[in-house]
């Protein structure tokens, strides 16, 4: 993956709201090389969008970013001043929504909405900019005709494509995709992912791709991020992660999620909720849902990432001790006579 | 009561299936007038069968008619033409609320959305007292009382004091829908049909949501027809499949041997699109592009032949028929004519 793109140190970012401040991203550390595919998982309310909009600077007024860094080739995003930011969103680093519905603007065409895209970053001409925008559509296979289409004439799978057409139209090196299929269809969704991975091989841009599902993580990405409660739990290669998960919570999402061609086995999720993150459990955030858990688990700071060689990392202080846990492939923790 | 079926002239049929629809319809008019006349073909053709106790996956993506033909199942609409049999008695229409409200008692809806299907103004006990004071199913308040906390504590909620008291919005998502599944089941039906429960949760707890369904459907003995667009959900609660497509239903069958060995073009574009990590991280592209069509002007022939990549110039001419394949699977497509 060659050298870093991105690298996020101690990064802790959160909304000021009524019941106090919120800590959406807490002392997250993470590294990307360039043309690196990373997939971050985590349910609702974990800090995934919270960590996209830090990077991107495109945090909501009662937001901040609190501590750390987010070097981008070197520069740190989180100490720049908003004319500095500007001149690397978009050029640099770009953003696909989720909602392409809400993220596109229903009076303006498709064309004017892309070209206005290069016309705040580049002094180029009119002419220019159409033509960049058709090819652009091209791209993502659809025909120049739709350039004076208007949102509400594209469906959900279009109008995402428009999205990325937008995200790539200055040739970013970078690209953050907050679920950006998520309220597609699942052919839709194949057929949108298989078009990123043909674009990024071609243009050779890095991805960080944000969901809750993580079984299609675990197709499509180099790494894997899991986020809980704000904390990044744990980090590697995503087959690795997958067959080996060294963190209770990443076990506990991977058995969330039924086979659809191996052997049914019963799954138990994971019991329990997430927790409030105005008033975060002590300790291992994880520890008032982990099956593992022992009384230390619940007491101090949350446990930091500790790399395990390979490239992995896990914020479990018990990752393979073997009392408690450290599944082989072939038998993932069996559920019977579990927690349910 | 008759509850809006016809009554058997005989003794009702053994082990008659659950539920039955043959070639059921519906269609809805669009009122506005550039489109006088055209309607939303939401249902066409739509032939199923649930067995008494067995489970059966709806599953399509959206816009597929798969909620439709749940509405229809529960009669919140009403079928423009085909047959609904439940329990092998044919449906007709209700002759006044008491038939309707006995119709109801045997089959029930579990909704989607666990925030929009709860009245935020009401306590947990008022919710759930509705079902048994509506269906006249408590024998006074010490019976009604004991009723709450069993349905409550049966989906897993107890002590059921502590819940019978909070609002909705003081509940989770999974507790939420726990509670609607306590309503579903509150009144005994025999058919619980289920409009993707989990998919509004998060990821960690949907499983232990299907478990308590599944561990449900033992103990009650009922029958689930269990909506999903997720194959490999459908897979994990049903023994049955049935793949619609555009209004209509275009494979069916046990459901491991659908998704083994799909015969439909589109169950295996569905199949090949379906996230499945454990069958290796190499997959082969998808071999068919584009969306589901308009329903109001659908394809004419097959429905799914402007993205097959195998479509004939007989599947723009007519509508394949189901095509019995033995062993229970059936499919529509020409291909299975072969």
């Amino acid at each position: 993956m060659g050298d870093t793109m991105l690298e996020i140190r101690n990064l802790s970012a959160g909304y000021a709201t009524a019941k106090g401040f919120v800590r959406a991203v807490d002392d997250v550390s993470f590294s990307l090389g360039r043309g690196e595919f990373l997939g971050v998982a985590g349910e609702s309310g974990c800090g995934k969008s919270t960590l996209a909009y830090a990077i991107m600077r495109l945090l909501r007024d009662n937001a901040r970013i609190e501590s750390g860094s987010a070097l981008f080739k070197g520069r740190d995003l989180a100490a720049m001043t908003a004319a500095e930011v500007n001149a690397h969103r978009w050029t640099d680093m770009a953003m696909v929504f989720q909602s392409a519905m809400n993220a596109l603007n229903p009076v303006l065409s498709v064309g004017e909405q892309l070209t206005d895209a290069v016309h705040a970053h580049r002094s180029v001409s009119r002419a220019e900019a159409e033509a960049l925008a058709a090819e652009m559509l091209a791209l993502v296979d659809i025909h120049a005709d739709r350039l004076k289409s208007y949102p509400h004439q594209l469906s959900g799978g279009m109008r995402q494509r428009v999205m990325i057409a937008m995200a790539l139209i200055l040739k970013p090196e970078l690209l953050i995709m907050d679920e950006p299929t998520t309220a597609l269809d699942v052919v839709v969704q194949r057929s949108i992912i298989e078009k990123i991975e043909e674009l990024r091989r071609r243009l050779g841009f890095s991805v960080i791709f944000i969901t809750h599902d993580l079984s299609l993580l675990v197709e499509i990405s180099d790494s894997l991020g899991i986020m809980y409660a704000g904390r990044m739990v744990e980090y590697g290669p995503a087959a690795e992660l997958f067959n080996d998960p060294r963190h209770p919570y990443t076990e506990g999402l991977m058995n969330s999620f039924p086979s659809l061609t191996g052997p049914l086995r019963r799954m138990d999720g994971i019991e329990g909720r997430t927790p409030d993150l105005l008033s975060p459990p002590p300790g291992c955030r994880f520890a008032p849902r982990c099956r593992y858990a022992r009384p230390t688990c619940s007491a101090g700071d949350p446990p930091r990432l500790e790399p395990l060689g390979g490239g992995r990392l896990s914020a479990c202080p018990y990752p393979r001790r073997g009392e408690a846990y450290g599944c082989a492939p072939a038998a993932p923790a069996a559920p019977e006579g579990g927690s349910l | 009561m008759s509850a809006g079926l016809i009554p058997a002239t005989n003794a009702a049929p053994e082990r008659a299936p659950a539920l039955e629809l043959r070639s059921v319809v519906k269609h809805f008019p669009l009122r506005s007038l550039a489109a006088y006349g055209k309607a939303v073909h939401a249902m066409d053709d739509v032939s199923l069968t649930l067995e008494a106790g067995g489970s059966l996956a709806l599953v399509g993506e959206s816009g597929s008619g798969k909620t439709t033909t749940a509405s229809v199942i529960a009669r919140l609409y009403e079928r423009d033409s085909g047959e609904l049999i439940v329990a092998g008695l044919p449906a007709r229409p209700f002759r006044g609320r008491a038939e309707s409200l006995a119709y109801k008692k045997r089959v029930q809806l579990i909704f989607q959305d666990p925030f929009g299907s709860l009245n935020p103004t009401h306590t947990i006990r008022s919710i759930l007292e509705r079902p048994f004071l509506i269906h006249g199913l408590a024998d006074g308040k010490a019976d009604l009382e004991a009723r709450l906390s069993d349905a409550l504590e049966q989906v897993g909620l107890s002590p059921a004091s502590e819940y019978l008291r909070r609002f909705p919005h003081e509940l989770s998502g999974g507790q939420r829908q726990r509670v609607n599944i306590a309503r579903t089941f509150a009144v005994e039906p025999s058919i619980v049909l289920a409009d993707e429960p989990t998919s509004m949760l998060d990821v960690s707890i949907r499983m232990g949501v299907m478990n308590m369904m599944l561990d449900l459907k033992e103990r009650k003995g009922v029958s689930y027809l269990y909506i999903t667009h997720d194959l490999a959900g459908a897979r994990y609660m049903c023994g049955s499949i049935a793949v619609m497509y555009a209004g209509m239903i275009m494979e069916m069958g046990p459901t491991d041997e659908v998704i083994r060995d799909a015969v439909h073009p589109y169950v295996r574009l569905l199949k090949s699109a379906s996230p499945s990590p454990e069958a290796g991280l190499v997959r082969t592209p998808l071999d068919a592009g584009g969306e589901i069509p308009s329903l109001i002007d659908p394809p004419p022939g097959c429905r799914f032949h402007p993205r097959c990549p195998y479509a004939e110039p007989r599947c723009r001419e007519s509508v394949p028929g189901l095509a019995d394949l033995g062993g229970g699977r059936r499919v529509r497509c020409v291909l299975a004519l072969r």
